[in-house]
C-alpha cells in the first residue's frame, strides 16, 4: 500500500501499543477490540506486508470517527488520524471503499454534501432569504446544519440577530470540504472544493463559522493543505462570547444546572474551551463532567450515523451516562452534530445548544 | 477440536452463536480475526512484523452478561470447540491467543459499572471495563482503586483477575487477590456461580483464589466486586543511594516488620548506573531505592522518620524527593513507543519471587545463566514488590535488533532458549515462574518443573471442570 513514510512508522509503533485503549470513544461504546487504535494499525501493518488485502480492513478504517482522542493522549506523539486517513484516500485510490461510503463520497461530489440533499427546508430558506445581502460579516453555517439541523441553523441566525449583528447568510453557501477530508482524506477532490470554498469566504472581512467541523476544517485544515482564507475566520463560539463581553447581548441566567460537552474540534484541535464555557455560564449554572475540554469524549455526529447508526447512538447514550454520573440532567453542546447525535440518543436528559440558551 | 470444520457446520455453528449474542456481536471478518491474534506477547508480535498471520480463531464473539457467556460456552462443549477468553489483549505472556482456533470470547461489553459502593468501600462491575474506567469511577466518589499497573489503560478488570495482576503501590495495598471481594463465574459447562459473599472466611477453601491466576482454563469470569480505598491526604517519596542491594535488603526486611510503604522499588547496578546520572548528575555506583509512603498526615510523618532512621543504619545515602515526584507522574509514560522496549529488539520480563533469604541469590543465578548463555542479551532487574517475608524481581533482558533472527522461527527458537534458561535458573534457587504477568503459552512448558507432583491439583480441576478441555486449550500447562 502506498503511505508516507511518518504514517509507516506511526502505524510500525501503534500497532503494538495498547495505550490508549481506554480513550476511543467508539471502542468504548461498542466494546470491540478493532475499535482501538492498536487495532487500525496492526491492520494497515499487515496489508503493508502483504499479510491481508486492503479491502479485508476498510470497514474498520470507516469505524474510526478521527475525534483525535487517542492522538491527545499519546506521551510519544503518534498519530492515528493521520495514518487511518491516509489509508482512506489510499482506499480510494485503489477502488476498495466500502459502497455505502462511496455513496457518501459520490453525494459530496454532485451535491455538496454527504446526505445527497439539494432543497433547505422552507423556514431556513426564509431566514437566510433576510439575510441575502452582501455585508462585512458572513455566517458559514454547514451542511449539517443547513440539511440536517435546520431548526439549529435557524437558532444561530436568530442568535446573531437577536445581538443586532449585520451579517450575510449565502443562499448557495459552498462546501468546506470537510466530509470530503473525513471520508477520503487529503484527495485532489477534497482540496478542489476547499480552495472553492476558500475563494468564496476571502470576500468577506468576517466568517462565522458554526459549525465546530468545518471551523476546524477553515481554521486549520486549510493550512495543512497550503488554502489561505482571507476574511477573518471566527468560531461561533468565541464570536456570540464576544457580543456578551461588549453588551451586544444580555444574558440571564435560567438558574437550570448544565453540564458542557466540548466538541473536540474545538477544544483539542483549536485549543477553544473558554468561550462557550462563559456563555454557557452567563445563562445557567455549569458543573463539569468527567473528561471534559482537551480530554472530551467525541459524542457522535450525523455523518456516521449515516452508515452506523447504533453505534453512534450508543456513542452518545455513553456520553450521557457521564452526565448523568454527575447527577446532571441537561447537556449543553456547542456542535450541532453532537447536538442532533446526544437528542437522538437522550431519553431522560435534556439537550440543549448555545443557541437554545440565549434564546430560552 | 476432534474434527475438520466443513462449510455447513461453520455456517450452522456460527448461526447458534449469534442466536446467543446477537449477529452484530459474533464476526468472522479477517479484521477482528486478525486483532484478535496478537496480544502483548513477543512472539505474536514478531510474528505479525515478519508478515506471517498468527493462529486465528474461527469466531469472535462478544456476550453482554453472565448468560449469554454460558450460552456460549454450552454451544462450544456441544461442538467441542475450544474458547478463548480476551479483555484487551494487553498481556505478555500469550494467555489470550487463540492458538488452536475455535471461539474468541471477547469481555469487553460487560464493561457496566454496576454500584460503587462507598458504604461497602467497593465497586462492582463487569470483568469487560478497563480498569483506568474503574479508576474513574472510584475517582469521581472521591475514592481510588489503589491498583495502577503500567498496564491501567491497556487492560481489563479481568485481564488483571486472570493473570493476578499488580500495580505499582501494592506493598500497602496489595495484589489484585487482595482487592477482589467476590465474583461472578462461567464455569466450562455453562453454570453461573458466585464465589462467596465475602473473601478471608473459613467456610471451606476461598473460590474467588480458584479462579484468580487460572487465565480462563477454569471458566471465565464475568462480574467481580473490588475494594476502593480513601485518597490518601499525603503521599511523599524519597530516594535512596545503597552501596549494594544486600544493604537495601536488609534495611527494607527491616523497616517491613514496622509499617508498609506504598511504593517500593529497587534498582540493581545496571538500573541505578543508568538512572543515578538523571538523578544527581553524576555517575555513582550502587544500588538505587525510591520508597513512597502515603495515607493519614500524621501517619506518613512518622513513618517518614522511621523509614529515615532504618534506612540511615544501613548506610542508605538520602537523596530527597525530586525523583520520587517525577517517576510517580510519569510512571506509565515509561510504556509508550519510543520510550519502552520494541521491536526489532527481542525482550522479556522474567518476574518471579521469593522470600529473603532467596530473592538476592535468585538474582544473581539468573543474571549469570542469561549472560553467560546469551552474552547478546543485556541483563537489568530492580524489586518493585515488597513483602514482610520476601520481594519480586522484575528482571529483563534486551537483545539489540542486530542479534535478532530475522527468520521468525529461528527468532522463536531464541526467545523460548532464553525463556527456558533465566526461569529455570530462578526454578533452582528457589523462585517462581512467575509473579505476576502469568503463564499463558510462553511458561506453561515450566508449569510442571515448579510443581512436580502438585501439578496434578491444577490438573484434576482442570478434568473435572472442563472434561472437554476447551478452555484456553495450551495455557498454564494445562
Amino acid at each position: 500500500m502506498i503511505m508516507s513514510e511518518k504514517s509507516k512508522q506511526h502505524v510500525d509503533s501503534c500497532r503494538f501499543c495498547w495505550m490508549c485503549h481506554h480513550i476511543c470513544p467508539v471502542g468504548n461504546a461498542t466494546g470491540q477490540e478493532r475499535n482501538t487504535a492498536r487495532a487500525r494499525a496492526l491492520g494497515i501493518s499487515l496489508v503493508n506486508r502483504e499479510a491481508i488485502d486492503l479491502s479485508e480492513i476498510m470497514d474498520n478504517i470507516f469505524e474510526c470517527c478521527t475525534c483525535g482522542a487517542c492522538v491527545h493522549d499519546c506521551v510519544t506523539g503518534w498519530d492515528p488520524v493521520m495514518f487511518t486517513k491516509e489509508t482512506r484516500l489510499q482506499g480510494a485510490l485503489e477502488g476498495k471503499l466500502p459502497e455505502y461510503i462511496m455513496t457518501l463520497v459520490t453525494n459530496c461530489l454532485e451535491c455538496g454534501n454527504a446526505y445527497g440533499k439539494t432543497e433547505l427546508c422552507e423556514k431556513l430558506c426564509a431566514s437566510i432569504g433576510a439575510h441575502a445581502d452582501k455585508k462585512d460579516t458572513l455566517l458559514f453555517l454547514g451542511v449539517d446544519a443547513r440539511y440536517m439541523a435546520c431548526e439549529q441553523a435557524d437558532k444561530a441566525i436568530k442568535v446573531l440577530e437577536k445581538a443586532g449583528i449585520d451579517f450575510s447568510v449565502l443562499e448557495n453557501e459552498p462546501a468546506s470540504g470537510v466530509q470530503l477530508d473525513f471520508l477520503i482524506g487529503a484527495a485532489g477532490e477534497t482540496k478542489a472544493q476547499m480552495e472553492e470554498c476558500a475563494k468564496v469566504l476571502s470576500q468577506y472581512k468576517t466568517v462565522v463559522v458554526y459549525d465546530p467541523n468545518d471551523a476546524k476544517a477553515i481554521k486549520q485544515l486549510y493550512k495543512e493543505y497550503g488554502i489561505e482564507v482571507a476574511a477573518n475566520v471566527v468560531t461561533y463560539t468565541s464570536f456570540v462570547a464576544g457580543l456578551l463581553k461588549n453588551g451586544a447581548l444580555s444574558a440571564k441566567n435560567c438558574g437550570k444546572c448544565v453540564v458542557f460537552q466540548d466538541p473536540y474540534q474545538l477544544s483539542r484541535d483549536l485549543g477553544e474551551t473558554e468561550e462557550a464555557r462563559e456563555i454557557v455560564r452567563a445563562y445557567a449554572n455549569l458543573e463539569e463532567m468527567l473528561l471534559n475540554r482537551a480530554e472530551t469524549v467525541w459524542a457522535g455526529n450525523i455523518l456516521m450515523a449515516q452508515y452506523m447508526p447504533d453505534t453512534v447512538k450508543r456513542v452518545a447514550k455513553r456520553r450521557i451516562f457521564n452526565a448523568q454520573s454527575i447527577g446532571k440532567n441537561a447537556i449543553v453542546t456547542a456542535c450541532v452534530s453532537e447536538y442532533v447525535s446526544l437528542k437522538n440518543a437522550s431519553e431522560d436528559v435534556e439537550i440543549l445548544s448555545i443557541e437554545d440558551l440565549i434564546l430560552g | 477440536m476432534q474434527y475438520q470444520m466443513n462449510e455447513f457446520l461453520f455456517a450452522m455453528i456460527l448461526t447458534e452463536l449469534e442466536d446467543a449474542v446477537g449477529k452484530e456481536n459474533c464476526s468472522t471478518r479477517a479484521i477482528d480475526k486478525v486483532t484478535h491474534s496478537v496480544d502483548y506477547y513477543w512472539l505474536s508480535r514478531m510474528w505479525a512484523d515478519r508478515g506471517c498471520r498468527m493462529p486465528e480463531a474461527d469466531f469472535v464473539v462478544c456476550p453482554e452478561n453472565a448468560q449469554e457467556v454460558s450460552k456460549v460456552v454450552k454451544i462450544a462443549n456441544y461442538y467441542k470447540l475450544p474458547v478463548t477468553t480476551w479483555g484487551a489483549g494487553g498481556g505478555t505472556q500469550g494467555g489470550a491467543i487463540p492458538v488452536a482456533g475455535g471461539i474468541i470470547l471477547d469481555t469487553k461489553r460487560m464493561n457496566k459499572i454496576y454500584d460503587v459502593n462507598t458504604e461497602g468501600m467497593y465497586i462492582e462491575c463487569g470483568t469487560g471495563a478497563i480498569y483506568k474506567h474503574i479508576e474513574w469511577a472510584a475517582n469521581e466518589v472521591g475514592k481510588a482503586t489503589m491498583h495502577y499497573p503500567s498496564s491501567l489503560t491497556c487492560s481489563t478488570v479481568g485481564g488483571f483477575l486472570a493473570h493476578r495482576g499488580i500495580g505499582v503501590v501494592s506493598t500497602k495495598y496489595g495484589k489484585i487477590d487482595d482487592m477482589v471481594l467476590k465474583m461472578e463465574v462461567v464455569l466450562p459447562n455453562g453454570d453461573i456461580i458466585e464465589t462467596s459473599p465475602a473473601p478471608k472466611h473459613a467456610a471451606g477453601p476461598d473460590l474467588n483464589q480458584i479462579f484468580i491466576g487460572s487465565e480462563g482454563t477454569l471458566g471465565i469470569i464475568t462480574k467481580a466486586q473490588l475494594r476502593i480505598y480513601d485518597q490518601p491526604e499525603e503521599r511523599r517519596f524519597r530516594g535512596f543511594l545503597f552501596q549494594d542491594m544486600s544493604g537495601a535488603f536488609k534495611a527494607s526486611r527491616e523497616l517491613l516488620q514496622k509499617f508498609k510503604p506504598s511504593v517500593m522499588r529497587l534498582y540493581d547496578e545496571a538500573e541505578t548506573a543508568s538512572l543515578i546520572k538523571k538523578i544527581v548528575g553524576v555517575e555513582r555506583k550502587g544500588a538505587f531505592m525510591n520508597v513512597a509512603i502515603e495515607g493519614v498526615k500524621e501517619l506518613v510523618e512518622v513513618e517518614e522518620k522511621i523509614l529515615l532512621e532504618t534506612f540511615k543504619k544501613y548506610g542508605a545515602e538520602d537523596l530527597g524527593s525530586e525523583y520520587g515526584e517525577k517517576w510517580w507522574k510519569e510512571k506509565i509514560t515509561f510504556f509508550y513507543p519510543g520510550h519502552m522496549m520494541d521491536i526489532p529488539q527481542m525482550f522479556g520480563t522474567m518476574d518471579t519471587i521469593a522470600p529473603y533469604d532467596k530473592i538476592e541469590e535468585i538474582y544473581w543465578a539468573m543474571k549469570k545463566a542469561i549472560e553467560t548463555n546469551f552474552p547478546q542479551a543485556k541483563f537489568i532487574a530492580h524489586f518493585s514488590h515488597w513483602y514482610e517475608w520476601g520481594a519480586m524481581l522484575y528482571d529483563r533482558f534486551i537483545i539489540e535488533g542486530k542479534d535478532v533472527p530475522q527468520d521468525p522461527v529461528e527468532a522463536l527458537r531464541l526467545h523460548q532458549a532464553v525463556w527456558s534458561c533465566g526461569v529455570r535458573a530462578a526454578l533452582a534457587h528457589g523462585g517462581v515462574v512467575n509473579d505476576h504477568h502469568g503463564v499463558g503459552i510462553k511458561l506453561g512448558r515450566l508449569m510442571k518443573e515448579q510443581y512436580g507432583p502438585a501439578m496434578q491439583v491444577f490438573e484434576g480441576l482442570k478434568k473435572t471442570l472442563d472434561p472437554n478441555g476447551i478452555m484456553n486449550p495450551f495455557k498454564l500447562g494445562l
